[in-house]
C-alpha cells in the first residue's frame, strides 16, 4: 500500500517521541511505501507566532527570552537525536530573520510566514537525520500556493502534478523522505504556510496526489468518540465515518480534521485514518466513503457523535428596524468578517425581529466593537446583546437525513435532563442538529443525547 | 507587441520570416508592430528590447551557427532566464516535444506566466502532461495561454471541438492526427511497400525525423489527443481530465504488408486512428473504408466528431509545416494578447 503518516505536534514532542515515530515509520516502511509528514514540534508555532509579535514591537527583551527558549528546546532535542549538524544553521538562520524584523519593528504576513515555516523545518530536520531520510520542505514536495501568506490556498492542479513530479519516483528509492507539513511556497518560491487545516492539509494533498490508499493522521488519541470520553465515560471509538461526518464533525471542533484539510481527500476519495502514536497497532478510526458496519455508533445509528463546542457567547442584535430590510444579515456578517470574527452558529427567529450568532468568548469584544461601530454608522436603532457563559452541543449523523423525528427525540432527551435550549439550529446539509444551551448545561445535554441514541460502548 | 520566442527550428524560423515579410498587416490586425526581443535556441539567445533583426537570425541558422554568436546580441543566456528576465507581452514556445522530459518547456510556459507574459505554445509535451496545471496557472496570473497549433497546425482541429462541444455533445472522435504516419501508411496502401521501406522514403522526403519513434509508436498522436480531449472538456465546462497515462497508445511500427494488403481487398485501408468514446482515449492502427473522409492521402490529417444531435462533422486539412504552424502561432497570439483569455 501507499501510506502518507502525518504526525502532529504532540507526536514530535520531544527526543523520546520523536525516536518513537522514527521507529513507527520505520516499521510502516518494511510493509509499505510511506510518506512522512510532519508538524512543528509541540508549542513551538506558538512560540514563534510569539516572538514574530514582539520583533514586531520592538521589545527585545522577549525577543531574546523567546528565542533563548526555542533554541534551547530544539538544541536538547537535536543533542539526543544527534541532529545538533542539521538544527545549528536553520536556528541560526531563524535568528537572523527575527532580528530582521526586530531591527525594522515591521512585521507583514510574509515574514511570517517565513518565521513560522521553522517550526515544521526543525522538527523535520530532526525526523529525518533521525529516520537516516532526506528532509524535503513543501515546496521541494511541490505544493505552491497563491500569495496569501499565513493562509495560503495551493493552487490544486499544479500542486497536484508537481507533487506527483517530485515524490513519485522517491517512493521506492532506498532513502527515505520527510516532508514539513504546513509549509509551502508561492508560485516565486516564496515561503508560504498553509493556515487552518495545516499539515493535516498537507498529508491529504500528498495523498490525493500521489493517490495514496490511506492518508494516516497520527495524534495522542485513538481515534474520534462519539462524545468527549471525560464527559460521557461510557463514550465509544467511532470505527468508520463518511467524509461528510467528520467535516461536520470538524465544524464542531471535535478531535477531527479541519474541513478544509479533508477536501483534498474527499474529492479524490482517498480514505483518511485518525490514530495514536501511542497505540500503533489499533485502527483508529476510518473516514471514507462509506459509513462502515453496524453497532453502537456505526452505520444505521441516526446520530454517530455528539460534539461541544465550549467558552462560547451568543450575541443577539435586535431591533423593529431589521424586520422586512434585506441585507441585514450581510451587513453583520460583513462587519464580523473584517475583524476576523469566526461565527459557529447562527440563527434567526421567524419573526426576523433578531438573529443570534455563536462566537467565541475570547472573540466577543471585538464581534461587539465591530456590531456597534457598523450599526452606528448607519444610524440603525438596533441593540446588541450578549450572552456569555454559553456552549454548543452538537448530534451528528448522516443517517439524521431523511430520518423523521431526530429533532423531537433530541430535545425529548434534553428536557428529560431539564435542559433548558437557549437557541436551535440545523445545517442546510441536515448532517447535524446544534443547540445552544448554559455551559453548566452541556455535559447533561451530551449525555442526555448520547444516550437517547444509543451510542454507549 | 514584444515576442520572446523559445526554438529556432522549422516553426521558430517559419515564424520570423512570417513577422518580417508581413510585418505590416499583421501591425494591424494586433494593433501595434510585433517585434522580437528575444529569441533562443539549445545552445544560447539573441536579445534586442528593440527589436530583433529576423534576417541576420535566419541567416546566422542558415549558416549552421548558433544565435549565440551573434554579434553584440547574442549570448549564453538560456531559455528559462530570457523568459524570467526579458520584459515582453507573449512568450512562444517552440522547442522539441519531449514527453518523457517535459520539464524545461513547462518551466518557460509556469516562468512566463508568473512573470505576467501571455503564453503561445507549439510543444505539445507540456500540455499533455500538465494541462489542468498549465491552464490553472493561466487562471491564477490572469494570463492568455493558447496552443492551437499543438494538433492540427493551421487546421482548426481544436477550435472546431471547442465550439461543437459548446453547441452539442461530442459522442464520438476519430482522428488521424499524425502526418508521418499517414504518409508511410499511405504509400504502403499505393505501392505495396513494406513498412520499413515506406518509412525510409518518409524519412528521405524530410516528412520523418531520423528517429521517428514518437511518430511511430503513437506517441505524437497520443499526445495531441490528451490536449484535444481536455480542450473539448473545458469548452463545455467540464473538468479537464484525461492524463496521458490514461491514453491506450499503439503504433504502426512494423506494420506487416500482408495486413495492408488484406484490407485493401476488403475496400478499407489502415490509418493510425486516435479516438475518444465512451470506451475512453486510445490511439491504434484501426481500418477506415476506402470511401470515409478519414482515408487521406499522404501526410493530410483528418477528424470526425459525432455529434449527439448534429451527425458528423470532419475537418481535414495539414497537420505541420514550418509556415502551417506558424499561422496557429499568429493566430494564438492575436487571441492571447487581444484579451481572449485562456484558450
Ligand atoms: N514542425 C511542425 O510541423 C510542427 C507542427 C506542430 C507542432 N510542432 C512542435 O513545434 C516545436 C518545434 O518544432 P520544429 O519542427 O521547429 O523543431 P526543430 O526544427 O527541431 O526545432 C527545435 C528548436 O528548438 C531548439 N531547442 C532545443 N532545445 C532547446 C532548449 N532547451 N532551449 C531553447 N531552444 C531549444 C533547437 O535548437 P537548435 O537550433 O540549436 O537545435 C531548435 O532551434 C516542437 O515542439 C514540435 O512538436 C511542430
Amino acid at each position: 500500500m501507499r501510506i502518507i503518516m502525518k504526525f502532529g505536534g504532540t507526536s514530535v514532542a520531544d527526543a523520546d517521541r520523536i525516536r518513537h515515530v522514527v521507529s513507527i515509520i520505520k516499521a510502516e516502511r518494511a510493509r509499505h511505501q510511506v510518506v512522512p509528514v510532519v508538524s512543528a514540534l509541540d508549542g513551538v508555532t506558538e512560540m514563534l507566532l510569539d516572538v514574530a509579535d514582539a520583533a514586531a514591537k520592538g521589545d527585545e527583551l522577549a525577543v531574546e527570552t523567546l528565542l533563548t527558549q526555542i533554541r534551547d528546546k530544539h538544541l536538547a532535542c537535536a543533542y539526543a537525536l544527534g541532529a545538533h549538524d542539521q538544527v545549528r544553521p536553520l536556528i541560526e538562520r531563524l535568528e537572523t530573520l527575527v532580528h530582521g524584523v526586530l531591527a525594522l519593528e515591521e512585521l507583514t504576513p510574509r515574514s511570517t510566514d517565513a518565521i513560522v515555516a521553522f517550526g515544521e523545518r526543525l522538527s523535520c530536520a530532526m525526523v529525518a537525520h533521525t529516520l537516516g531520510g532526506v528532509a524535503m520542505d513543501g515546496r521541494e514536495a511541490g505544493i505552491v500556493t497563491d500569495d496569501h501568506f499565513t493562509e495560503a490556498d495551493p493552487l490544486m492542479d499544479l500542486s497536484m502534478f508537481q507533487v506527483r513530479e517530485a515524490l513519485t519516483p522517491l517512493l521506492d528509492g532506498n532513502k527515505p523522505m520527510v516532508v514539513t507539513g504546513f509549509v509551502a511556497a508561492n508560485q516565486h518560491g516564496v515561503t508560504s504556510t498553509l493556515g487552518r487545516g495545516g499539515s493535516d492539509y498537507t498529508a491529504t494533498i500528498l495523498g490525493a496526489a500521489l493517490k495514496a490508499d490511506e492518508i494516516w493522521i497520527y495524534s495522542d488519541v485513538d481515534g474520534l468518540m462519539s462524545a468527549d470520553p471525560r464527559i460521557v465515560s461510557a463514550a465509544c471509538l467511532l470505527s468508520h465515518l463518511t467524509f461528510a461526518e467528520a467535516v461536520e464533525m470538524g465544524k464542531f471542533g471535535a478531535k477531527s480534521m479541519h474541513p478544509r484539510a479533508l477536501e483534498p481527500a474527499a474529492a479524490h476519495r482517498v480514505p483518511v485514518r485518525m490514530r495514536s502514536t501511542f497505540k500503533p497497532d489499533h485502527p483508529g478510526t476510518l473516514i471514507s466513503e462509506s459509513s462502515g458496519p453496524a453497532g453502537p455508533g456505526g452505520a444505521g445509528s441516526v446520530v454517530r457523535s455528539v460534539p461541544m463546542l465550549k467558552n462560547l457567547v451568543m450575541l443577539t442584535i435586535g431591533g423593529a428596524s431589521m424586520v422586512g430590510r434585506p441585507g441585514s444579515a450581510a451587513e453583520i456578517f460583513g462587519a464580523l468578517a473584517t475583524q476576523r470574527v469566526n461565527v459557529h452558529m447562527i440563527c434567526q427567529s421567524v419573526s426576523e425581529a433578531g438573529i443570534s450568532l455563536v462566537i467565541n468568548q475570547n472573540q466577543a469584544d471585538k464581534a461587539r466593537a465591530a456590531l456597534d461601530g457598523a450599526l452606528r454608522s448607519r444610524h440603525l436603532e438596533r441593540t446588541v446583546e450578549l450572552v456569555g457563559g454559553v456552549c454548543v452541543v452538537a448530534a451528528v449523523g448522516a443517517g439524521m437525513k431523511g430520518t423523521p423525528g431526530v429533532a423531537a427525540k433530541i430535545f425529548s432527551a434534553i428536557a428529560n435532563a431539564k435542559v433548558n435550549v437557549i437557541a436551535i439550529a440545523q445545517g442546510s446539509s441536515e448532517l447535524s442538529i446544534s443547540i445552544v444551551v448554559r455551559a453548566e448545561d452541556g455535559p447533561k445535554a451530551v449525555a442526555a443525547i448520547h444516550d437517547a441514541f444509543a451510542l454507549s460502548a | 507587441m514584444r515576442i520572446v520566442l523559445l526554438g529556432f527550428g522549422t516553426v521558430g524560423q517559419a515564424l520570423a520570416r512570417m513577422l518580417r515579410e508581413q510585418r505590416e498587416t499583421l501591425a494591424a490586425r494586433l494593433g501595434t508592430p510585433p517585434r522580437l526581443v528575444a529569441v533562443t535556441d539549445s545552445r544560447g539567445s539573441a536579445i534586442d528590447p528593440h527589436g530583433l533583426n529576423e534576417a541576420a537570425l535566419l541567416a546566422a541558422k542558415a549558416e549552421g551557427r548558433g544565435l549565440a554568436s551573434l554579434p553584440g546580441i547574442g549570448g549564453s543566456a538560456s531559455s528559462l532566464r530570457v523568459v524570467l528576465s526579458t520584459p515582453a507581452d507573449v512568450v512562444v514556445e517552440t522547442t522539441p516535444s519531449n514527453l518523457a522530459m517535459p520539464r524545461p518547456a513547462l518551466d518557460h510556459l509556469l516562468g512566463a506566466m508568473r512573470t505576467g507574459k501571455h503564453v503561445v505554445s507549439v510543444n505539445k509535451a507540456p500540455l499533455a502532461v500538465a494541462m489542468p496545471a498549465l491552464l490553472e496557472a493561466a487562471r491564477h496570473n490572469r494570463i492568455g495561454l493558447a496552443y492551437s497549433g499543438t494538433v492540427g497546425a493551421a487546421t482548426p482541429f481544436l477550435h472546431a471541438a471547442g465550439r461543437l462541444a459548446v453547441g452539442d455533445r461530442i459522442v464520438k472522435v476519430r482522428a488521424i492526427l499524425n502526418g508521418t504516419t499517414n504518409f508511410i501508411l499511405h504509400r504502403m496502401f499505393e505501392t505495396d511497400e513494406p513498412f520499413n521501406a515506406a518509412l525510409a522514403e518518409a524519412v528521405r522526403l524530410g516528412y520523418a525525423e531520423t528517429d521517428p519513434s514518437n511518430d511511430i509508436d503513437g506517441i505524437d498522436t497520443a499526445m495531441k489527443l490528451v490536449i484535444m480531449a481536455n480542450h473539448a472538456a473545458r469548452s463545455s465546462g467540464r473538468p479537464a481530465g484525461v492524463a496521458y497515462r490514461d491514453v491506450r497508445v499503439g503504433g504502426i511500427r512494423g506494420l506487416a504488408i500482408q495486413r495492408v494488403r488484406e484490407a485493401k481487398a476488403a475496400g478499407k485501408a489502415i490509418k493510425l486512428i486516435a479516438t475518444i468514446d465512451e470506451a475512453g482515449v486510445r490511439v491504434g492502427p484501426e481500418e477506415v473504408d476506402v470511401t470515409s473522409p478519414l482515408n487521406t492521402p499522404r501526410n493530410v490529417n483528418a477528424c470526425t466528431f459525432s455529434m449527439a444531435q448534429a451527425g458528423e462533422v470532419t475537418l481535414v486539412g495539414r497537420g505541420a509545416g514550418g509556415a502551417e504552424t506558424a499561422t496557429a502561432i499568429v493566430r494564438d497570439i492575436i487571441e492571447v494578447t487581444t484579451g481572449a483569455r485562456v484558450s
